[in-house]
């Protein structure tokens, strides 16, 4: 029986981390027909809201309760345990998977300690200037996109951030601004830049050094590369500059270096002018998974609950434990996509959307945040958006972490 | 957990209701003090101990974006101060760190572990209220409200400047329920926006600096207005500009004076409260200051106190961080946001050896023991900013105890100290009375909150009950027992339960006319749609607001 679609309106798409809430998705009986505004990404990424129901034990389909109990009992039982927060979470349900991990004494980690652990780092050791995406679109009259093109991962950023908008101190949008692209390699930044700057890829630090010494009134130095001191006179004259780079692995050549070179030249730009460094960041609540971690542990990403208490172990996060054959158990919570580590069946739990696709010991699938599920995510620039829930799905991942952790509580509290 | 219970034999500070160290039992039931219980009554026996309603902060940095920033950059300080999960009777304990900026539930249980029941987050980001929310549920204990930053959004400026007084005020009242807010506040008002267009400094609340009429004086007068006129519990909470200048006192004094007849509290004053500048040396302007808070009694505030040793700036206002970044060449973190506000954070120490930290020191002790109004004039570090939470206790102690006062001034740096109030010697001792005003009694009437910081019955149950001892700091540091709304948190010392917590937030009435404007500004300038920006309702109820409030 078909019906008219419904409409829902302001949906949140996390298909990326520019998390677009202007999304009409069209529910026709109970799938998804259209997501309208969403990009091609989007789309793909609400697909037609169709995801696996089902709970398994070892591949025999059980209860929720008996499910649980398994896991709670696997998990409990483990010297040590990793708890892994995946994509495709709300925050609510990564309050209540690292409540598992304090609980158990686990190792508690994300995805961005395997993907954008050097950013967080150079943070850390010397701070940021950072600005939400509302900044950007209506004060940056400078975008330089360094070796990065938004087109093809965040393919709405241009439209709805920057450069193309009008914004309150850009009126006449992509007029209003000077637009460089830097090129690193073969990775290209926008072709219509109005100012081209390439950099080969083993002088791409020497470059950001120049710049900065550039700025600070020394010289470029000894066979400067072409067009640099146009870029230096360019972001020297703007009145808001924004640089802007894709942090996610994949994009640009491999660099540690860069994360904090550019943090170092955005923080010295503000000697002089404003300016702000933005990561691009990728989809399903990456960012949340920080956010929570740092509000309840203190540290954003690889901690340690061991000795019954946070500790940070940023060389030691997921990938390095599993590698190190350190963990006996696993739960992840969240989509089990793109994992940093192998999937040891045996010793594995996953609550998540499409947790049964996955090979591991109990596997409890529940909806995606944002698609099946409502509650909070964050945006690539820390700024928290609702998410709705335009079609039905299987239980809410939150509600089931909240079961685990009580469950695993309370067979902790009868043995002491 | 029992309903009823009788703290019997202390010697009981309430100051609201005229009670002044008597010794009475203090009965409570469901949660509630009453007048009195049946005799067969669970009792807790105070005798020889102290008896005050729970601590109130109000002014302090837990919660939101900016505090969360602050959180991940300090990675490093709060590896030295781990803090394992409590042994809870009514649930399940949760580890933390601590440092300067806790984690959410270390810091409840801290602030608990104090004796304090009750805390207003002073500066969130209207955008981050959605997550000021939820870092609150995760704060354990503590009931909780913040304050949401007016004094820079870009939309309110452009009403102000074009005289639309009205509108602002709707729309401030909108915001205040869209973010589940509690207050309006104000931090270097216009200054921020500036900061943002590479203007740094504000010369004078007359400097309108580009941004036509909205002045710092029209800011400050438009909101002060709309918070009175809409009945809020707590007027505006206003951070002045020029914070942390030397000569700022003239500043501080100008926006009082431009506020002169209307109710607005003046917060961190002791930030305010420099003289000198230009070519002058630093000076106190303590003296000046605070006569002038003596004389208005449409003024409150709190002090900001500094305390040496660690401490985290971490403001709205973000261009007094980069001239802290600058001058002390310490890790810096800039965040602009979306047109609203700002963010800065500079990790600092407050040295006893360097003349600045030692006169900020000077000149908050001067304006605490200088006032003659204890309920207009409160406690507060402005945690984390002049020192964290858990040095309140040190604070008292040298509010209460000349003699160590004295001494610890003559361990601090004297070059800036010549002719100070302090310096000449203050005698001035606080009383136990007066401390359970600062802390208690004078910020809940300060707030508008009718049933915290005092014991009459109807009141919250949130009392400490502390043992006497020799040191103050002691006494202070290590509550005997406290008890929230009307469970007992704390027993002999031990953290042992955390209830359920409330949020304070108001949703004032406003002329829903002005939406049509405050829609099209969001199409024409939002990154976030405007069905989105509101914030689900907090559980509890508002607190009321009115002609009465």
């Amino acid at each position: 029986m078909s019906e008219m679609p419904g409409l829902v309106e302001h949906v949140t798409c996390l298909g990326c981390g520019c998390s677009c809430d202007d999304i009409v998705v069209a529910v026709r009986d109970g799938r998804i027909a259209e997501a309208r505004s969403a990009c091609p990404l989007g789309s793909a990424w609400f697909g037609d809201g169709s995801v696996p129901t089902d709970i398994r034990v070892r591949g025999a389909a059980v209860s929720i309760d008996a499910a649980l109990d398994a896991a709670a009992t696997m998990l409990d039982e483990a010297r040590r345990t990793l708890v892994f927060l995946s994509i495709d979470t709300s925050c609510e349900t990564q309050r209540a998977a690292v409540a598992v991990a304090d609980t158990l004494r686990a190792v508690v980690d994300g995805v961005s300690s395997s993907s954008v652990a050097s950013g967080i780092l150079a943070a850390q050791r010397r701070g940021r200037v950072g600005a939400t995406l509302g900044e950007i679109r209506n004060r940056a009259d400078c975008i330089v996109f360094w070796g990065t093109d938004p087109a093809a991962r965040y393919p709405r950023y241009a439209s709805r951030y920057a450069p193309e908008p009008a914004g309150l101190f850009v009126p006449d949008g992509r007029r209003s601004r000077t637009l460089v692209s830097v090129d690193v390699g073969d990775a290209r930044g926008p072709r219509d830049a109005d100012l081209r700057l390439g950099i080969p890829v083993d002088r791409e630090l020497g470059a950001i050094a120049a710049l900065r010494a550039s700025l600070a009134g020394r010289s470029l130095g000894e066979h400067p590369l072409a067009g640099l001191a146009d870029l230096s006179r360019t972001l020297a004259a703007a009145r808001y500059v924004a640089i802007i780079y894709d942090a996610e692995p994949g994009a640009l050549p491999p660099e540690p270096g860069r994360a904090e070179s550019l943090m170092a030249l955005g923080l010295e730009l503000n000697a002089t002018t404003r300016a702000c460094v933005m990561p691009l960041r990728a989809g399903g609540n990456r960012l949340g998974a920080e956010a929570v971690l740092t509000w309840q542990t203190g540290y954003p990403m690889s901690v340690d609950f061991s000795r019954g208490h946070p500790r940070y172990r940023p060389d030691e996060g997921a990938r390095a434990l599993v590698a190190a054959g350190a963990v006996d158990a696993v739960l992840v919570v969240g989509r089990p996509l793109g994992l940093p580590f192998a999937i040891d069946a045996a010793r594995t739990v996953v609550v998540g959307p499409a947790a049964t696709a996955a090979a591991c010991a109990i596997a409890i699938d529940t909806g995606v945040a944002g698609i099946h599920e409502g509650g909070t995510a964050f945006r690539m620039d820390d700024v928290p958006l609702p998410l709705r829930a335009p079609v039905p799905g299987p239980r809410v991942a939150a509600d089931v972490v909240r079961d685990l952790a009580q469950r695993i509580a309370a067979r902790r509290a009868r043995r002491s | 957990m029992t309903d009823r219970l009788r703290i019997t034999g202390g010697a009981v500070y309430d100051p609201a209701n005229g009670v002044d160290g008597d010794v009475r039992d203090v009965c409570i039931e469901n949660g509630r003090i009453v007048a009195s219980l049946p005799n067969d009554s669970p009792r807790l026996d105070a005798h020889g101990m102290v008896v005050m309603p729970g601590g109130i902060d109000i002014h302090a940095h837990i919660a939101g974006s900016s505090v969360n920033h602050a959180r991940r950059v300090l990675s490093d300080e709060r590896t030295a101060d781990p803090a394992a999960a409590p042994d809870l009777l009514d649930a399940v304990g949760r580890s933390g760190t601590g440092g300067t900026v806790p984690s959410t539930f270390t810091t409840g249980y801290r602030y608990a572990g104090l004796g304090y029941t009750t805390v207003f987050d002073a500066a969130v980001a209207p955008v981050s209220a959605r997550d000021t929310h939820a870092q609150l549920d995760d704060t354990p204990i503590i009931d909780a409200g913040f304050f949401v930053l007016m004094g820079n959004d870009a939309y309110l400026l452009q009403q102000i400047a074009a005289g639309e007084r009205d509108r602002a005020r709707d729309y401030a009242a909108w915001l205040l329920g869209a973010t589940g807010a509690y207050a309006i506040k104000l931090v270097n008002p216009g200054g921020v926006e500036l900061w943002k267009r590479n203007v740094r400094a504000v010369k004078s609340i007359d400097d309108a600096n580009g941004l036509s009429g909205a002045t710092p004086r029209a800011i400050m007068e438009t909101l002060a207005d709309a918070a009175n006129a809409l009945g809020l519990p707590h007027p505006v909470h206003i951070h002045c500009n020029n914070l942390g200048m030397p000569g700022n006192v003239a500043t501080t004094l100008d926006s009082m004076r431009a506020l002169s007849g209307r109710r607005a509290h003046f917060t961190h004053l002791q930030f305010h409260a420099y003289a000198g500048g230009a070519d002058k040396p630093w000076a106190s302007g303590a003296k000046e200051l605070i006569a002038y808070v003596n004389a208005h009694t449409e003024v409150t505030a709190d002090v900001g106190q500094v305390m040496l040793g660690h401490a985290t700036t971490v403001t709205a206002d973000g261009a007094v961080e980069y001239l802290l970044h600058a001058s002390s060449g310490r890790r810096w973190v800039n965040v602009d946001i979306e047109l609203e506000t700002g963010c800065g954070i500079v990790p600092y120490e407050y040295r006893d050896a360097a003349a600045v930290a030692s006169l900020q020191w000077v000149v908050g002790l001067e304006l605490f023991l200088l006032s003659d109004d204890p309920w207009r004039v409160v406690l507060s570090t402005d945690h984390p900013n002049g020192g964290v939470f858990t040095s309140y206790p040190e604070l008292i102690r040298l509010l209460m105890d000349k003699a160590y006062r004295d001494e610890r001034l003559k361990g601090v740096n004297q070059k800036l100290l010549a002719g100070t109030a302090l310096a000449d010697g203050l005698s001035r001792e606080y009383t136990l009375r007066e401390i359970a005003i600062i802390t208690r009694a004078g910020p809940a009437r300060q707030l508008g909150l009718t049933s915290k910081g005092h014991l009459a019955p109807g009141a919250d149950a949130d009392i400490t009950v502390y043992a006497r001892d020799v040191n103050v700091a002691t006494m202070f540091a290590m509550p005997r027992y406290v008890i929230k709304s009307g469970t007992l948190v704390v027993e002999e010392g031990q953290l042992r339960r955390a209830p359920a917590t409330h949020r304070l937030h108001v949703r004032p009435q406003y002329d829903a006319a002005v939406m049509r404007d405050v829609s099209s500004w969001f199409d024409r300038y939002g990154t976030i749609a405007l069905a989105n920006y509101p914030v689900a309702p907090p559980r509890d109820a508002p607190v009321p607001v009115g002609a009465s409030a």
